[in-house]
């Protein structure tokens, strides 16, 4: 298995540049991923990496068709599947947040007092889903696929939970901020049969890249 | 309508069904070999029961259902809780230990659209009533056997103890809640969230390391040594002699090169006292199986027993083992038998009779034979006739006596 590349999943969209400047700290060769155009696989002499779209990644990694990968904590608790974590790359931080329209605080109280439930939108049911059990709030969720913020605008949900980096956003869009749920950043994670029988590569791996992502500067 | 089977179940058809019984009498000799004895349990166990044992992590996986009666119960999601609650209800009085093994479904509830089954089968043992390394050290081997004996021609086993990380994170001494959520991160195999709450500022910096250096250590013998050396700094070294005593028995074994030591392996259900195994092929993202040693168990079950097995799964060894290009050798058909329909009945049992396995067509000349050969896959074409069988390559078979059925690899 050693005698193989290493096939690391990176995820597309917002975490992509982030993934480049960590995986160049590292010293470690990336090829044409630097450019990569329409090309979804990209060799170099120890890595292959596979370009998915970043709710997909967990999935890659879990069922072994990725070693390891660089995903979002946020993706991951969301996707929920069975894959080792093993170390946080500190860049693509963002808050999860409960958010409502800015003259909405009577409203909401009112109705769940007369309604006994709040009306949720969001991409992520399954952390909406526990953040509201644990507090004993029930809710109905609405899983959307984008433009969360427009939901209470037009009526379609009392709240929403979202990611924001800077709330600038929700605040362009008269929302504010009620809670956290929980913050996320870029994670290094690995099949958890790959960091058994290939640990000391998928260990290697993970230590260069913490390193690499303590001495990176922060956009 | 057109019926289907409920979502992650299936039919197994013949080619299949014929390798998964090769694969599993292959097992069964191994584990005879050590003198195993197999056991069933029902597939439906009170929920009650299970969760005794096993807690919460039976929450999401075990598939329920509510009877006439009322009664919660659960299909069993694994075989180790029945067969604890069988050995606890009915071994009590007979002099320990006890060896079991199993051959079974069980069943998970999965979320959709995941790709997993619902139902799948195990194969694993447990010895129960015996503790101390020589058992931990038994159960590996049988392990190692049985994935050499099915004929994987490249797999690895782990073996690390859940000792070293309890003792240690005793002498932190650090709260309950404390204690759970690092437990709870190290079954998630999440060591972002492990480092952090290992650093956590009531924490002795020093037991912190140590927490956060073994579950990273991994390797042959020298594992060992290095773990010993990062346990005794923070005066928890004893934890590391059961394991240390059974590494020596599987060098002794010959098994040196199969068993790697790793020190963070954390199996997912949370009853394991000791020893932790897990059995990976390359190439394969999920682990074969696994087990260890779960001495509490049964003390839930009002029978306190040392205990420790492994199951492996029989879906992922044919996975990995057509992965790795082994083909698995089934018992094929030895002959068709065509001719007038007496003749064939009357050949046929002669056939059988003598151990060939035979299968009676309706063709009455060689053409047809031909044909139902092929789709048989059978080694022979028999036309029958009085007192003789007359095989396709013209040669004959005399009758009485009836010849010995052809030796395995006299093929067409």
């Amino acid at each position: 298995m050693s005698a193989e590349r290493l096939r690391m999943a990176i995820p597309k969209g917002s975490l992509f540049e982030g993934s480049l400047r960590v995986l160049r700290a590292a010293g470690i060769e990336i090829g044409a991923l630097a450019d990569p155009g329409r090309l979804l696989i990209v060799d170099t002499a120890e890595i292959r990496f596979i370009i998915g779209k970043p709710t997909d990644i967990p999935s890659y990694v879990a069922y072994g068709a990725a070693d390891v990968a660089i995903a979002g904590a946020d993706v991951l608790a969301e996707a929920a599947l069975d894959v080792a974590e093993l170390a946080d790359l500190r860049f693509g931080a963002c808050r999860f947040v409960v958010a409502e329209r800015e003259d909405a605080g009577a409203s909401i109280a009112d109705s769940y007092r007369r309604l006994g439930v709040i009306r949720v939108a969001t991409k992520y049911p399954r952390i909406t889903e526990a953040y509201f059990a644990d507090r004993g709030v029930q809710v109905e969720i609405v899983k959307l696929h984008g433009n969360i913020e427009l939901a209470p605008l037009i009526g379609l949900a009392d709240q929403v939970v979202d990611i924001t980096a800077t709330g600038t956003t929700l605040r362009d869009n008269h929302l504010r901020i009620v809670d956290e749920v929980l913050s996320s950043s870029a994670r290094f994670v690995a099949n958890p049969v790959a960091v058994r029988i290939d640990s000391q590569r998928v260990m290697d791996m993970a230590g260069r890249l913490a390193r690499a992502a303590g001495e990176v500067e922060q956009p | 309508m057109r019926p289907v089977t409920p979502r992650g179940f299936r039919d197994v058809l013949f080619e299949e069904a014929a390798e998964r019984r090769a694969v599993t009498a292959a097992v069964s000799s191994v584990f005879a070999g050590y003198g195993f004895r197999f056991v069933e349990t029902p597939a439906v166990e009170e929920y009650l029961t299970l969760e005794a044992a096993a807690g919460a992590s039976l929450e999401g996986t075990a598939f329920r259902m509510v009877d006439l009666d009322g009664s919660l119960l659960a299909l069993r999601p694994e075989m180790t809780l029945p067969i604890a609650r069988l050995a606890a209800s009915r071994l009590s009085g007979e002099p320990a230990p006890h060896r079991v093994c199993y051959v079974a479904d069980v069943y998970r509830e999965q979320a959709s659209l995941r790709g997993e089954a619902r139902q799948f089968t195990q194969v694993g043992v447990e010895l129960l009533g015996a503790n101390g390394p020589a058992s931990d050290a038994e159960v590996v081997c049988v392990l190692c056997d049985v994935l050499a004996a099915v004929g994987l021609r490249d797999f690895t086993v782990g073996i690390g103890t859940v000792a070293v990380l309890r003792a240690v994170i005793e002498t932190a001494a650090a709260g309950e809640a404390w204690s759970t959520e690092l437990l709870a991160a190290a079954h998630a195999r999440n060591l972002v969230a492990f480092d952090r709450l290992a650093s956590a500022e009531d924490v002795d910096p020093a037991v912190g390391e140590a927490l956060q250096r073994v579950v990273r250590i991994g390797g042959g013998r020298e594992a060992i040594g290095e773990c010993r050396r990062v346990a005794d700094a923070v005066g928890c070294a004893g934890s590391l002699d059961a394991l240390e005593a059974a590494w020596e028995l599987l060098e002794a074994a010959g098994l040196a090169g199969r068993v790697r030591v790793d020190f963070g392996i954390l199996r997912s259900f949370d009853y394991y006292t000791g020893l932790i195994v897990e059995a990976y092929a390359p190439g394969l993202g999920l682990p074969l199986g696994g087990g260890g040693r779960y001495d509490d168990v049964l003390a839930a079950f009002g029978a306190p027993m040392p205990a420790a097995g492994f199951a492996l799964s029989l879906e992922r060894i044919l996975i990995a083992l057509a992965a790795q290009g082994v083909t698995i050798p089934v018992e094929g058909l030895d002959a068709v038998v065509g001719g007038e329909d007496l003749q064939v009945a009357r050949t046929a049992a002669a056939l059988r009779g003598a151990g060939w396995t035979v299968r009676m067509t309706g063709a009455r000349d060689d053409a047809g034979l031909r044909a139902e050969a092929g789709a048989a896959g059978a080694a022979w074409r028999v036309l029958a006739g009085e007192g003789v069988a007359r095989a396709a390559d013209g040669r004959t078979l005399v009758l009485d006596p009836v010849p010995a059925p052809p030796a395995g690899g006299d093929a067409r």
